[in-house]
């Protein structure tokens, strides 16, 4: 999952428990908050009345032990002052049930006695708990309101700012990893943000990146000034062989001994040429500015081979749906990549077995099939068969050193041409070129 | 014809010399590209042979200054570089051909005397090989009037690098770096030669008998003729 997408999600999460932790509460503390005042109303009007039978006297609402009732008229709030016992005392804030004029209404009652004349008086004070509901709902749903508008103001605060702050990020995943065909990187570009978390990480991918290739490259560097350098002394040593045959003083004795030599010379030759090709592809130092046609290049490549498939009497068969134009490739190394692979074809395959080499337009693509009779290739040895000098166990017996495939790899990559491989022991292989939409002509 | 070979390393040099001095040549060596440039001012040469890693000189700039004073010498590049801008740098600044090391001796001959028939426009070099003809620039032949066309590309290849080193036993190995030269692959030793000498020698005798094309045992090939 993604950054941005959890932490969205914690976020929305979060707000959510808020939320409903505080729907939950709420009534209990608006009651509370409602209840409060009420008490602080009916401590209100108690103090307002003993100010006034203080002023003025009792007799303003009690005259000849008579007691002093009144309600308004929808009988919410009442008041009554009545003569009470002596001893009897009473200051208390009460929910209780009162019944007014054949109505019984639960109400918060305020009970007070108090002395006034000699004589002790108890003073209730009374409002309905109905109306003090009637407030306590609209009050609720206005504090959800709020609530909800607050907490979704901040889940687009939080979302807006998240997108912002982690906007660097994304940008060095999708610029730096994905897409990036590595280890050809180029140049830095740096990533803005002011976020020094970001810029550690963006400037470490960097120094990471720029190490690797700076090892590769320095691979491919030796690989070809140790061929470069190699080249020379082999072509010594092959100029002197090639004047030793042309002495007349020497026995036919040597000149068979020169020949083994020779022979070795030009393997040494042929790995030393191979690794500066490869490591020539590798540098981009090919262009690719050749049009040809691919029954040309396969007829061509015919007549390359043809004697290698009679010396091991192998049937070959060629069957392109259609006379395909390919262009933007290298000629040269195009040619040596079907070469490998049909040679291989030939060289890993039993006497008396067959070659077909197909070629079809699949969607965009044009993909051409090598596939072959031969000894096929162990499924855990298929991932290894591309790797330089790996000779896998059916090759050990064949004279070859391992740059075959290798070569096929090289260029097909620098063509962008996937290469995939399917094999079967003891039944063959089949070799496929998916040929991008690029390089042929429409 | 005259030959200068500029070569800094000393070995090869002089192996360059004794076998184009076997093969009739009158050759000069350099070491470096100073004495090179003076002496490509002062003598004629029919070849200029340049080795394109001078450590004094840039191997191009000698080559423009050959192409310059001596235009009608045949400049070929021969280096370890192989790198592929510097063959196409080289062909447009007008060398004839284009060597790389390392090559075989006699391919630097059959280049040198490609050159030479180039040059003095043979139009029709046919050689008479006990009365089949093979025509070098048609690339055809031919006995009693009867074309040989069954012969194929790779054949006549070999027939060719054979009539240009005739009366010389060429191995195996030099006539397969001759024919497959081009191909790149991972073969120890690739060698179908003694195949297509079978199919040759098979093709032909159809015609007539084919002892000018002599298998010497144990070494290799060679066409003997006498004219």
């Amino acid at each position: 999952m993604k950054l941005k997408t959890k932490l969205t999600l914690f976020n929305a999460i979060s707000k959510l428990v808020i939320v409903t932790l505080f729907v939950l509460l709420l009534p209990s503390i608006i009651e509370n908050i409602n209840r409060n005042y009420t008490d602080s109303r009916l401590i209100k009007q108690k103090d307002k009345l003993l100010q006034i039978v203080k002023d003025r006297g009792i007799k303003t609402y009690i005259e000849d032990g008579q007691s002093y009732g009144s309600y308004l008229p929808l009988k919410e709030e009442y008041i009554s002052l009545d003569e009470v016992e002596a001893d009897y005392y009473a200051d208390t804030i009460q929910n209780e049930r009162r019944s007014v004029e054949r109505d019984t209404i639960g109400y918060r009652i305020l009970s007070h006695t108090f002395r006034a004349d000699n004589k002790n008086y108890l003073l209730e004070i009374g409002k309905s708990t109905e109306t003090i509901d009637d407030t306590t709902g609209p009050l609720q749903n206005i504090a959800f309101l709020i609530l909800l508008g607050m907490i979704l103001l901040t889940i687009i605060a939080d979302q807006v700012y998240s997108n912002y702050i982690l906007a660097p990020l994304s940008r060095i995943i999708r610029t730096k990893l994905v897409g990036t065909k590595f280890p050809s990187f180029t140049s830095y570009s740096e990533v803005k943000t002011s976020t020094s978390d970001f810029q550690h990480l963006d400037l470490s991918i960097h120094k990471m990146i720029e190490t690797i290739e700076h090892a590769f490259q320095k691979e491919r560097e030796f690989i070809s000034n140790a061929s470069h350098e190699l080249m020379t002394p082999i072509s010594i040593l092959q100029s002197k062989i090639e004047n030793m045959f042309e002495q007349e003083d020497i026995a036919d004795e040597m000149k068979v001994r020169m020949l083994e030599m020779q022979k070795i010379l030009n393997r040494l030759k042929s790995i030393t040429k191979t690794l500066l090709l490869i490591s020539q592809i590798e540098n981009e130092q090919f262009l690719k500015e050749d049009e040809i046609s691919l029954t040309d290049m396969l007829q061509d490549l015919y007549e390359e081979i043809s004697i290698r498939l009679q010396d091991k009497n192998i049937g070959y068969a060629l069957a392109l749906s259609q006379d395909v134009v390919l262009i933007n490739v290298n000629k040269f190394l195009l040619f040596n990549l079907m070469f490998n692979l049909v040679n291989n074809a030939i060289k890993y395959n039993k006497p008396d077995g067959s070659i077909i080499v197909t070629g079809e337009r699949v969607k965009n693509y044009y993909t051409i099939n090598i596939n072959d009779t031969g000894i096929g290739i162990d499924a855990d040895e298929l991932p290894y068969i591309f790797n330089r000098f790996k000779k896998i166990k059916q090759s050990l017996k064949q004279d070859s050193f391992g740059l075959g495939l290798p070569i096929v790899k090289s260029i097909a990559a620098f063509h962008n041409i996937e290469l995939q491989v399917r094999s079967e022991k003891n039944v063959g292989s089949t070799f496929t070129l998916i040929i991008p939409s690029k390089l042929v002509k429409q | 014809m005259n030959v200068l070979i500029i070569e800094d390393e000393k070995a090869l040099a002089y192996e360059v010399e004794l076998f184009l001095s076997k093969n009739n040549y009158i050759c000069e060596v350099c070491f470096n590209g100073t004495s090179a440039s003076e002496k490509i001012a002062v003598n004629l040469y029919d070849f200029i042979l340049i080795d394109l890693g001078l450590p004094d000189y840039e191997g191009l700039d000698l080559l423009k200054e050959a192409k310059k004073s001596r235009p009608e010498a045949a400049c070929i590049i021969l280096t370890a570089r192989a790198e592929v801008n510097d063959r196409i740098k080289g062909l447009d600044l007008g060398a004839d051909d284009y060597l790389a090391k390392p090559f075989s001796l006699l391919e630097l001959q059959s280049r040198m005397q490609a050159i030479t028939r180039r040059k003095f426009g043979l139009v029709n070099q046919t050689v008479d090989l006990d009365g089949f003809l093979v025509n070098l620039t048609d690339r055809t032949i031919t006995h009693l009037s009867n074309t040989v066309s069954t012969i194929t590309k790779k054949e006549f290849d070999l027939i060719a690098y054979l009539i240009l080193h005739k009366n010389r036993t060429l191995t195996r190995a030099q006539l397969s770096e001759h024919i497959w030269g081009s191909v790149v692959n991972d073969d120890y030793d690739s060698n179908f030669i003694d195949a297509h000498i079978k199919n040759i020698r098979k093709k032909l005798s159809v015609f007539a008998a084919t002892e000018w094309l002599e298998t010497v045992r144990g070494l290799g090939y060679r066409i003997k003729t006498n004219v």
